[in-house]
C-alpha cells in the first residue's frame, strides 16, 4: 500500500534450519510502528525461533531482517539490543542473585557510557549517570503499581513470586529504552486475575510507553484483548494473518491447533 | 628462539625409518595408557558434567596396589608366584582396588553435591586430588618405587638379566617390539572393545547413555541414577587402575606424583577427542601419545610437553568441542 | 461452595468486594515479614550492616599499619607480607571468577609472567636495570594484554572448556619457564629450574625499597589502592554488567551488555593485578623460579577466594589471612608447638560447629579427655612399649599430652594405620544420623589427636596439604559460599 511508512520490523524470506529440521521457512513478517501484533501457533511452530532470529541469538540461513530499514541479521545480540529491540523470555531469564532494582539498572548499560576509568575515579559525570540510571529503574518499576517498589527494590530477584518475576522481566526490557518490545508468552502460568492485568498492562505499554510490541501468546483471551493484528505460524510458515476474528476462524489455523477432525467439526 | 626448523628436519632424516617406527611404537604404547585414563574422564564428564581431577590419582593408586601385590610375592627378579598368574593377580587387585576407591570418592565427595553449581564440584575434585596425593606421600614417602620390570621373571637374582617382559616379540625395520609393549597395547584395545560393547549392547550401557543425556528424565524412566553413576565411576576407575599397573610394568618407576602428570595428559586426550565421547577419548589418547613420542624424539625432551599443550589449544580453537565431540546447541 | 451457584454474579477484579486473588498484600506488611537471622550468624549480620565498607577499610588499614611495630622481621615476612600478597592475588582472581564468573585455572601464570618479566627487565640476568617507575607500569600493562590474548579465544569456549584451556595455559607457562627455557641473547631466557636471581629492589625516585618493613608498606598501599578501585568498579555500571554476565550471559546480551567485551575486560583487570603482584613478589624474594607459580599456588589463591566467598572483597582479605596464617603455623620450619595449638583449636571449633551447644561441647571434650586418659592408662599397664614414644616438640604440654595420647615407641606404621583408620572413621561419621553422632565424636576426636602426634607432626609439610585438601572438600559440602559470600541461587 503506497503512502504507508516503512515497517519498524521487517522479515523477508527468513529461513532457519537445525540439523535437518526447518524451524522457520521463508517467513515474511512486518510489524509497523505503534502496532501490537500477536504471533500464535501450536508448539514447535517456530515462534520463539523467530524471536531468537530477530534478537540475534541465531543467524538466519537465508533471508533478511531489518529494523527501521537497517539490516540486523548477523549482528551480535547486544548490538541489536542497543539499536532498539528488547525481549522477555519464555522461560524467564532474570539475574536471580541480583536485586530487583539492579536487574533493571543492568539493562541501562546499552545507552550509558561511564567506563572503568571514570568509575574508579568517581567523576561527577559518572555519578550523575548513576543517579540517572537509578531514577530510570525506579520509574520503570513504578509502572507496575505498588508491587515492585519500596522495600522490594533491594530484594534479590529469586525471592519474587512468579507473576512478579514476569513483571520484573518486562520492566528490565523497557529499561533498555527499546523501540520494539518482544514479549514471549508474558501471561504463561498466570491465574485469570493476573492474566487480565497483563492484558491491560500490554495495552498501557503501548499507550504510555509508546513501544511497538510483538507478542507470542497461547492464551486467546489475551490475544483477543491486545492485538491490532494476529499472525499465525505452523511448521515455520505463516498460515494466516489479519485481525483476531479473521485468524481465529481461519480453517488452516483451526486445523493446526485442533487437527483435521477439529476442522471438520467446525 | 632456538628451534631452527632445519635442525628438526635434520633430526628426522638422521633417525630415519628406524627412528620413526621406534617412536611410533613408543607413542602407541603410551597412547593406549592415556586412552584408558581419558575414558574415565570422559565417561564421568558425560554423566555428571564434572572434570574429575582426582582420576589421575586413582591411576597412581592402582599402580601402587600392583606394586604392593608384586612385593607381597617377593618382587623382581624372581617372585614366588609364576609370572603370568602373578601379573593377572596384580591387575585384578589394582583394578578392583581402584574401582572401589572411585566408588567411595563419588559416594562421599561428589554425591552430596549433585545439585550444586559446577564450580563447587570442581573445587571439591581438586581437594580430593590433593588429599589423595598427599595421603600417599604421608603413608609411603616420596621415594620412587620400582617394579623392576626389566628383570621381572628372569629368575636370576644375582645377575642383572632381562626378563620375559622386555623380550622382543617381533621386529619391524630392525626395531624391537617388546613383549610388554605388545601386551599393553593389546590389553588396552581389549578393554576398550569391552567397554564399547558394554555401552552399546548392555542394559547398563543403555542406562548410562540415557543418564548422560538427561539425568532427570532417566530417573523418571525408572533408571536408578545413583547406581548408574556409581557404576560409571567404578568402570572408569577400573580402567585407570589397569593403566597404572601397565605403566609400572612398562616403565618400572612409580611415584606419588605420577597421577598428576598422566592425569593431565589423559585429560588432554579426553578433551582433544571431544569430552563426553568414548571413541573420542580413545582417539585422543593415541593422538596425545604419538604427539608426545614424536616431539620427544624430533624436538627434544624440553619441547615435548609444550607441544602437547599447543596441539590441544589449537584443536580447541578450531573445533571447540573436540575432534569427535558433539556440537553443543543451546536451546533458548 | 454451592456448585450450582451462578458465577457471573461475582464482582469483577478491582471492584469492591472482589476476591483478593493475585492482589499483593505483602507491600503493606513488609516489616513484619522480614526474617532476621538469629544467634551467632545474626550478630555477624548486624555487625556487617553497621560496619560499612569504608569503615571496614579504615579498620583494616589501621590494624595492618601497626603490624611492623610488634612483629619481628621474620614474622612480618612470613605473615604480613605473604598475607598481603595473597590479598592482591585473591582480589585479581575475584574479578575474573567472582565478578564475571569465568573459570580461569591458569591465573597463576599471569602472576608468574609479571614476576619473570620484571625480573628480566631489572636484574643481573641480562644486565638490564630499568627503573621501577618504567618497568612496573610496563609489566602491568603487558600482563593485562596477555590476559586479553588469553581471553580472545575464550569467546568461543563454553564454561568448562575455558577452564581446560586456561589450565593448560598455566601448565604451558610452567613447562616453558622450567624446561623449555629457550636460549635468547646467549642465555637461557628464564633460567630453567634455577629461575632468575638478583632481582633489583623497587626504587622510587632514588629511594630503594629494601627492608621488610618498607616492602610491607608498599604492598599495603598497593592492596588498599586495588581494594578501593575494585569496590568502586563493583558499585558501578561495569560491576553491574559483570554480575549480569555471571548470572546469565544470554540474558545480559539481550539487554544490551557486550558480553564478550566485558569478559575480556575482566580478564585484563584480573591479570593486570596479578602482574602487579608479580613485580612486587619478585623484588621481595629477589629471585623467582617456576615452582613459585605452579598448581599448588593456584589452588591456594582459589582457596583464599573460596573461603572468603566469591564476589566479596572483604572475604578475600579474611580468606587470605586465615589461609596464610594457618599455612605458616603448619610450616615445617615453625616450632610444632604452634602447629599443634592450631590443630587442636581447629578440632575444638569443628566439634563446636557439630554439636551447636555449649554444654554439649563441654561434655564431648570432657569425654574425649577421659577416654584418652583411660585408654592410655590401660595400654600402659598392659603393653608399655605402646606408650613409650616421645611427644615431638611438646613444649609446656609435653607431659600432659604424653599421658593422654597413645604414642608407641615405634612410630611409623602405627601412625599410618591410625591415619587410615581416622579417614575411614570420618567418612563413617558423615553417615551416622546427626542425633546419634555425638556418641561417636569423642572417639574420632581422640583418634585425630593420636594421628597428629604420631604422624602429622613428623611430616608437617605433607600434613598441611592433606588438611588443605580436606578443607576444600568439607567447605564445598558445608558452606560453598564461603565465610562472607552470599548463598547463590543457581539454575543448574
Amino acid at each position: 500500500m503506497s503512502g504507508d511508512p516503512a515497517p519498524l520490523l521487517e522479515l523477508r524470506r527468513v529461513t532457519k534450519s537445525f540439523g535437518g529440521l526447518r524451524s522457520v521457512d521463508e517467513l515474511d513478517l512486518d510489524v509497523r510502528e505503534g502496532e501490537i501484533v500477536s504471533l500464535i501457533g501450536p508448539n514447535g511452530a517456530g515462534k520463539t525461533t523467530v524471536f531468537n532470529l530477530v534478537t540475534g541469538i541465531y543467524t538466519p540461513d537465508e533471508g533478511a531482517i531489518r529494523l527501521d530499514g537497517r539490516d540486523i541479521a548477523g549482528l551480535p545480540p547486544h548490538k541489536i539490543s542497543q539499536l532498539g529491540i528488547a525481549r522477555t523470555f519464555q522461560t524467564l531469564r532474570l539475574f536471580l542473585n541480583m536485586t530487583v532494582k539492579e536487574n533493571v539498572m543492568a539493562a541501562a548499560y546499552g545507552h550509558t557510557k561511564a567506563g572503568v576509568l571514570r568509575s574508579v575515579l568517581r567523576t561527577p559525570g559518572m555519578r550523575r549517570e548513576e543517579r540517572e540510571i537509578e531514577r530510570l529503574a525506579e520509574e520503570r518499576l513504578a509502572f507496575f503499581g505498588d508491587r515492585l517498589v519500596g522495600y522490594r527494590w533491594e530484594q534479590p530477584a529469586y525471592s519474587l513470586s512468579y507473576a512478579n518475576r514476569r513483571r520484573l522481566e518486562i520492566a528490565r526490557a523497557t529499561a533498555a529504552k527499546p523501540k520494539l518490545l518482544l514479549l514471549d508468552e508474558p501471561a504463561a502460568g498466570m491465574n485469570p486475575v493476573e492474566t487480565h492485568e497483563m492484558t491491560e498492562l500490554i495495552g498501557r505499554l503501548r499507550e504510555e510507553g509508546g513501544y511497538t510490541i510483538l507478542v507470542i501468546e497461547h492464551d486467546m483471551h489475551v490475544v483477543e484483548g491486545i492485538s491490532d493484528r494476529v499472525i499465525a505460524l505452523d511448521h515455520g510458515e505463516k498460515i494466516a494473518e489479519g485481525t483476531f476474528d479473521e485468524v481465529a476462524t481461519d480453517a488452516g489455523v483451526v486445523e493446526a491447533y485442533l487437527g483435521s477432525a477439529g476442522a471438520e467439526r467446525k | 628462539m632456538e628451534l631452527p626448523l632445519f635442525s628438526v628436519i635434520d633430526t628426522i632424516r638422521q633417525l630415519g625409518w628406524t627412528g620413526f617406527v621406534e617412536l611410533t611404537r613408543n607413542g602407541l604404547a603410551l597412547g593406549s595408557l592415556y586412552a584408558l585414563i581419558a575414558l574415565g574422564y570422559t565417561m564421568v564428564y558425560g554423566i555428571l558434567k564434572l572434570l574429575n581431577f582426582a582420576h589421575g590419582d586413582v591411576y597412581m593408586i592402582g599402580a601402587f596396589i600392583g606394586f604392593g601385590v608384586l612385593n607381597a610375592f617377593g618382587g623382581a627378579p624372581s617372585p614366588s608366584l609364576a609370572l603370568l598368574p602373578l601379573i593377572v593377580l596384580m591387575f585384578l587387585a589394582a583394578m578392583l582396588g581402584a574401582g572401589a576407591l572411585g566408588v567411595v570418592i563419588e559416594r562421599f565427595a561428589y554425591r552430596p553435591l549433585r545439585a550444586s553449581p559446577r564450580l563447587t564440584v570442581l573445587i571439591t575434585a581438586l581437594g580430593v586430588s590433593f588429599f589423595l596425593q598427599n595421603s600417599m606421600l604421608l603413608l609411603f614417602g616420596a621415594q620412587f618405587r620400582s617394579y623392576g620390570s626389566f628383570q621381572l621373571g628372569s629368575g636370576n637374582p644375582g645377575a642383572f638379566e632381562p626378563g620375559p617382559l622386555v623380550d622382543p616379540l617381533f621386529t619391524i625395520v630392525g626395531v624391537n617390539v617388546q613383549m610388554i609393549q605388545v601386551a599393553v597395547v593389546a590389553t588396552s584395545v581389549g578393554l576398550m572393545v569391552a567397554l564399547t560393547l558394554l555401552v552399546a549392547r548392555t542394559k547398563l550401557g543403555k542406562a548410562m547413555r540415557a543418564t548422560a543425556f538427561d539425568r532427570e528424565a532417566a530417573a523418571m524412566m525408572g533408571i536408578d541414577v545413583d547406581r548408574v553413576i556409581a557404576s560409571t565411576f567404578f568402570i572408569g576407575s577400573v580402567l585407570a587402575g589397569a593403566a597404572g599397573v601397565m605403566f609400572g610394568l612398562m616403565f618400572s618407576q612409580i611415584f606419588h606424583f605420577m597421577g598428576f602428570l598422566a592425569g593431565l595428559k589423559g585429560f588432554t586426550a579426553a578433551v582433544v577427542g571431544g569430552i563426553g565421547s568414548i571413541p573420542g577419548a580413545m582417539l585422543g589418547g593415541l593422538l596425545v601419545g604419538l604427539v608426545e613420542a614424536y616431539s620427544q624424539g624430533y624436538l627434544g625432551g624440553q619441547w615435548s610437553d609444550i607441544t602437547v599443550f599447543a596441539i590441544l589449544i589449537i584443536v580447541l580453537l578450531v573445533r571447540p568441542t573436540g575432534l569427535l565431540g558433539a556440537r553443543a546447541i543451546q536451546k533458548v | 461452595m454451592d456448585p450450582e451457584r451462578d458465577f457471573s454474579e461475582l464482582p469483577e477484579p478491582g471492584e469492591p468486594g472482589s476476591p483478593r486473588v493475585g492482589v499483593d498484600e505483602w507491600v503493606a506488611q513488609a516489616d513484619q515479614l522480614e526474617e532476621r537471622p538469629t544467634g551467632i550468624a545474626g550478630v555477624l549480620h548486624r555487625v556487617g550492616e553497621v560496619v560499612t565498607p569504608p569503615l571496614r577499610l579504615a579498620l583494616f588499614v589501621a590494624f595492618a599499619a601497626t603490624l611492623p611495630l610488634w612483629l619481628s622481621t621474620g614474622d612480618l615476612f612470613n605473615y604480613g607480607i605473604f598475607v598481603l600478597l595473597y590479598v592482591l592475588l585473591g582480589l585479581g582472581l575475584n574479578v575474573v571468577v567472582g565478578f564475571a564468573g569465568l573459570l580461569d585455572l591458569g591465573y597463576v601464570a599471569f602472576f608468574g609472567f609479571g614476576a619473570y618479566f620484571y625480573a628480566l627487565l631489572s636484574s643481573e640476568h641480562y644486565g638490564i636495570h630499568w627503573p621501577a617507575i618504567v618497568t612496573v607500569p610496563l609489566v602491568v600493562v603487558s600482563t593485562a594484554c596477555l590476559g586479553l590474548l588469553l581471553g580472545i579465544p575464550s569467546r568461543r569456549l563454553l564454561g568448562d572448556y575455558l577452564a581446560i584451556v586456561t589450565l593448560f595455559f598455566g601448565q604451558a607457562f610452567v613447562v616453558f619457564v622450567n624446561a623449555t627455557d629457550p636460549v635468547v641473547a646467549g642465555k637461557g631466557l628464564t633460567g630453567g629450574p634455577n629461575g632468575i636471581a638478583d632481582i633489583d629492589p623497587l626504587s622510587f625516585f632514588g629511594f630503594d625499597v629494601t627492608t621488610r618493613t618498607q616492602q610491607y608498606y608498599v604492598l599495603l598501599v598497593a592492596a588498599v589502592l586495588v581494594l578501593v578501585a575494585l569496590h568502586f568498579i563493583s558499585e558501578s555500571r561495569t560491576g553491574r554488567s559483570l554480575r549480569s554476565l555471571r548470572e546469565d550471559p544470554l540474558a545480559a546480551g539481550a539487554v544490551g551488555i557486550p558480553v564478550n567485551r566485558l569478559k575480556l575486560l575482566a580478564f585484563a583487570i584480573g591479570s593486570g593485578i596479578a602482574g602487579l603482584t608479580g613485580c612486587i613478589f619478585g623484588t621481595v624474594l629477589t629471585a623467582v623460579t617456576a615452582g613459585n607459580f605452579d598448581i599448588p599456588i593456584l589452588i591456594t589463591i582459589y582457596a583464599v577466594v573460596i573461603l572468603g566467598g566469591f564476589g566479596s572483597l572483604s572475604g578475600v582479605v579474611v580468606g587470605a589471612t586465615v589461609i596464610t596464617v594457618s599455612f605458616q603455623f603448619l610450616a615445617p620450619e615453625n616450632p610444632q608447638s604452634n602447629a599443634r595449638l592450631l590443630f587442636y583449636t581447629v578440632i575444638v571449633l569443628v566439634l563446636a560447629l557439630l554439636v551447636r551447644s555449649w554444654w554439649r561441647l563441654a561434655l564431648v571434650l570432657a569425654v574425649t579427655v577421659a577416654l584418652g586418659l583411660s585408654v592410655h592408662a590401660i595400654v600402659e599397664a598392659v603393653a608399655p612399649s605402646w606408650t613409650g614414644g616421645a611427644v615431638v616438640e611438646g613444649g609446656r604440654f609435653a607431659d600432659a599430652i604424653g599421658n593422654w595420647v597413645l604414642i608407641p615407641q615405634e612410630h611409623a606404621n602405627f601412625g599410618n594405620f591410625a591415619y587410615v583408620t581416622l579417614v575411614v572413621a570420618v567418612l563413617v561419621l558423615t553417615q551416622i544420623r546427626p542425633s546419634r553422632r555425638i556418641f561417636a565424636l569423642p572417639f574420632v576426636a581422640y583418634l585425630a589427636a593420636v594421628v597428629w602426634e604420631t604422624s602429622f607432626v613428623l611430616q608437617p609439610a605433607v600434613a598441611r596439604w592433606i588438611l588443605f585438601g580436606a578443607l576444600l572438600v568439607v567447605l564445598m559440602n558445608v558452606r560453598p559460599q564461603g565465610l562472607l559470600g552470599t548463598s547463590r541461587v543457581e539454575i543448574v
